[in-house]
């Protein structure tokens, strides 16, 4: 699908600059273009649309073409606006529902796995107590030992102080406390499969995971209501699915998408920005009344410090991270095991995915072959993917191996992918140092999962939610009307209940302070 | 009622590929409405989709269906155009003996005031259906018949489904046939689509509903498988649902389980079972595992076998599980509100009880 609107016009008759094709970019340039006004995306990857849901290039497996993206992703039942967005335009593909996520743990020589994704989200136990169905599993009783149960309380305990802070709503930094602190006293397996959540949740080693970006990330996928755990799967590679026919509709709307774009300034003149942009052909610039950054963090960064100088040295970014995705064909399948899980413990790889019972042309394939695939990411740490390809494909093969030991001696193909350090990590800044979409400078606004909002959405819902808002202030200062954003489900009533306690504890708490 | 249970017995087993309560046949995809929010069928269509199937075609596909399931819907396009429609319904009542039917329509063939558009034409060559005496040896052979009817305001009707001409035809037809319920022993169930345009005039259709004791069930309508944006982020739609569960706590008949409504309210996610209501179309194809899966045709569903080349239902599952995979036993991926609330009935057993002592099985509650 070719989007670029490579030509001129659609820089002389843009009225908004989006920097960013990513999905908080395609959705503040589809909010835009439909109530009338001319966004221009640009985008810096010379070749597709979509940041890190975009598609990817094709690559050949035994005759068998498939495309690649960054990595798969899950579609909530969190991601309200996202799923609304794309359902107004008929652009929502029919998503494919997970149906089980395993839990696999090595520690020593033995690898044992428990389905946990369906206890939790269908406990009969009201959350925060939930996860308590989860006993009530023999196969996930096997992967514990005495230590899980002895410390039981310090995980409950950890449990109900993430039900009683908000840290987006109440923008609580939460500074100097990580994960690790948190589990610190938790016994081996049951912190292995928090930290395979947080790991999967916020690709990052427990000791560089900000405490308040943890406690988020488990409130919106699981701690308030167990329909959170409830998700699916596009039905093919990012691109393909959303991305590209996102742009082909902010295109036919009347807006411009212009690919190969790598923006170096935004600089102030007058009332207006100049945005300043270097592409294969050369340099280019236009004169704006508005401007949407909508790139990772370490690009906005960038982009902000090249403009506006040391005044950006004080804002907070949350860091961008690098990870590695291996993809495994197999001329067999393995025995019957769910279509993705976590990998925790001594792994080096952190989730997996069949994509032959997930992805449409893997489907297809596996129907006419008999075969299977899978999809497998590494978060780190560091020293991991610093490994040559050869060593870390080897690791992963291994890895895999471990876990489904009937596909040993099968394996048709492999592939290793780098992806640049743009997975953001979720942390919480301090308020008046942490971009909110609307920013400082007029006019120049934030959109991107990892800007400043408090609503309790994450990744790709963030993306979107925040791009929306950017679409919102654009339309508020040239006196349009909003768009109604679809609000988020409110905790069940147990858990409401202890958040309310909670919050009225620290606020007692907090008012004794002050007294002193 | 054996269904219900065994489905229930089943879920508590952590086995959801549950069984079917109902199974619905698409009698015709032909219609004779085009209205505004549906995706599938409409007069525009007629010439794109295939014809209803010769009568004994249809009643070989009932006779599969009977094999495995002992609940009906009877859906289209718009049943009553076809042509042997009341030769179906008395082979599937008195050969076949399913123990409930259901006919799905739009209400404009079925009352003795034919609806005739302005140059005096009759809105439908089927007149034979329209006529009353049909129309009451019809109804004998119906445990529920239910009328999409959106609005008893003829502006706002015209706006999404029924074109002027005939608006007052529709509900001079509904009046007569609620009258009739007792009489011919069925119940007559009214299926409104919410849209921002019949919104406004839902109230008197819930006041025309208590005048004429009809029940009433409520879908929102759904753009590409989710409740339309502008409808459920407007306020006005919100306090609809929410005086629509205050007047049914009231006793108003009203369809619906409470979860139901919740939903409706916050579109709180639930987990979908596709295979409690399965879909064959009208040339015999079983849509699998669900028609949204099936309308998508990619690898997770479609035409999965023709229910005219096997002898039970039994087999036709075995043939489309082995051709697509099984189905999913849980999904979110979308909401409608056919599938919604059978799942939800199934999933809550102490609000289908609340729902059975007020007299209203689950098989009445998705008429979508």
């Amino acid at each position: 699908m070719n989007i670029n609107s490579n030509n001129r016009d659609s820089v002389e008759t843009c009225q908004v600059l989006i920097i960013g094709g990513g999905v908080a970019g395609l959705s503040a340039g589809l909010h835009l273009a439909e109530r009338g006004l001319k966004p221009l995306i640009l985008e810096a990857d010379e070749m597709f649309i979509g940041g890190r849901l975009a598609g990817s290039e094709t690559i050949q497996v035994g005759g068998h073409s498939f495309r690649l993206e960054h990595g798969m992703h899950g579609i909530w039942s969190g991601y309200r606006n996202l799923q609304a967005m794309l359902a107004r335009h008929n652009l929502r593909p029919v998503f494919v529902p997970a149906q089980e996520e395993n839990w696999i743990y090595k520690r020593g020589p033995l690898v044992r796995m428990a389905p946990v994704g369906s206890r939790i989200r269908r406990s009969f136990i009201p959350p925060p107590f939930h996860y308590l169905r989860l006993f009530l599993s023999m196969r996930f009783l096997l992967m514990l030992d005495p230590r899980d149960w002895a410390s039981l309380f310090n995980v409950w305990a950890g449990l109900i102080m993430a039900v009683g802070i908000d840290p987006f709503a109440e923008n609580q930094p939460m500074e100097g406390l990580t994960l690790g602190d948190m589990t610190k006293r938790w016994s081996p397996a049951i912190k292995s499969l928090f930290l395979g959540l947080a790991r999967n949740g916020l690709s990052s080693h427990p000791d560089e995971v900000s405490i308040s970006g943890f406690i988020a990330f488990l409130r919106f996928y699981t701690l308030m209501r167990r329909d959170a755990w409830m998700f699916t799967y596009l039905p093919n590679d990012g691109g393909t699915s959303v991305c590209e026919p996102l742009a082909e509709k902010i295109k036919q709307l009347g807006g411009g998408v212009r690919l190969g774009s790598r923006v170096k300034r935004v600089d102030r003149r007058d009332e207006k920005w100049l945005v300043e942009w270097e592409t294969a052909e050369g340099k280019e610039s236009a004169l704006v009344d508005h401007v949407v950054l909508a790139t990772d963090p370490n690009n906005a960064k960038k982009i902000l410090s090249a403009s506006i100088g040391e005044e950006v040295d004080k804002l907070f970014f949350p860091r961008a991270l690098s990870n590695a995705i291996i993809r495994l064909w197999f001329d067999a399948k393995p025995r019957k095991t769910s279509e993705a899980g976590i990998f925790t413990g001594d792994f080096i790889i952190h989730n997996y995915f069949w994509l032959d019972r997930l992805y449409d042309p893997y489907r297809r394939w596996a129907r006419e072959t008999g075969g299977s695939a899978i999809e497998a990411h590494v978060y780190g740490p560091p020293e991991v993917l610093a490994q040559p390809d050869a060593t870390l494909l080897t690791r992963a093969i291994d890895d895999v191996q471990q876990a489904f030991p009937e596909l040993r001696g099968h394996r048709v193909g492999q592939h290793l992918q780098r992806n640049a350090e743009v997975h953001t990590l979720p942390e919480v800044g301090a308020k008046d140092a942490w971009l909110g979409t609307v920013t400082p400078w007029k006019n120049l606004f934030c959109a991107g999962d990892w800007v400043r909002h408090p609503a309790p959405a994450f990744f790709l819902e963030r993306a979107c939610l925040t791009g929306i808002e950017a679409a919102n202030a654009v339309l508020e200062g040239r006196g349009l009307e909003r768009l109604a954003l679809i609000e988020y489900l409110s905790p069940e009533p147990f858990v409401a209940w202890i958040e309310k306690l909670m919050k009225r504890g620290r606020a007692k708490r907090r008012a004794r302070k002050l007294g002193k | 009622m054996f269904t219900y249970l065994g489905n229930l017995l089943k879920i508590g087993r952590g086995d959801f590929t549950l069984d079917p309560h109902i199974v619905v046949y698409y009698v015709t995809m032909q219609c004779n409405l085009n209205c505004a929010y549906c995706e599938d069928f409409g007069s525009r269509r007629n010439h794109l989709v295939t014809p209803a199937p010769p009568l004994e075609d249809a009643k070989r596909i009932l006779k599969v269906i009977r094999t495995g399931v002992d609940r009906l819907w009877l859906t289209g396009g718009e049943p009553l155009m076809h042509p042997q429609l009341l030769e179906l319904l008395q082979y599937a009542r008195q050969d076949l003996k399913f123990q409930e039917i259901s006919l799905i329509t739009n209400g404009t063939l079925l009352g003795n005031v034919v609806a005739r558009s302005d140059s005096g034409e009759a809105i439908s060559t089927h007149e034979g259906i329209a006529s009353p005496l049909t129309r009451n040896d019809m109804l004998l052979y119906l445990n529920n018949l239910i009328i999409s009817l959106d609005s008893v305001d003829p502006q706002a009707l015209n706006m999404v489904s029924v074109p002027d001409a005939y608006a007052e035809t529709v509900i001079a037809n509904v009046q007569e046939v609620a009258s009739l319920q007792k009489e011919h022993n069925f119940k007559l169930i009214l299926n409104a689509v919410i849209t921002p345009e019949t919104l406004p005039s839902m109230d008197r259709l819930l006041a025309f509903c208590t005048e004429n004791d009809i029940r009433i069930s409520f879908s929102p309508q759904a753009v590409n498988n989710l409740p339309r944006y502008d409808l459920v982020t407007s306020k006005e739609y919100r306090a609809f649902i929410e005086k629509v569960v205050e007047i049914k706590k009231q006793g108003a008949p009203i369809l619906g389980s409470y979860n139901y409504f919740k939903a409706l309210l916050d579109q709180i996610p639930y987990e979908c079972y596709p295979t409690l209501v399965p879909r064959i179309l009208p040339d015999g194809w079983l849509a699998y595992p669900c028609r949204p899966m099936e309308k998508a045709d990619d690898e997770q569903g479609g035409r999965a076998v023709n229910l005219l080349s096997v002898d039970t239902w039994e087999e036709a599952w075995r043939i489309a599980k082995h051709k697509y995979g099984e189905a999913p036993t849980s999904c979110v991926s979308c909401f409608q509100q056919c599938y919604a609330e059978p799942s939800l009935m199934q999933a809550h057993p102490f609000e289908h009880l609340k729902e059975m002592i007020r007299g209203d099985h689950l098989t009445t509650y998705a008429p979508g």
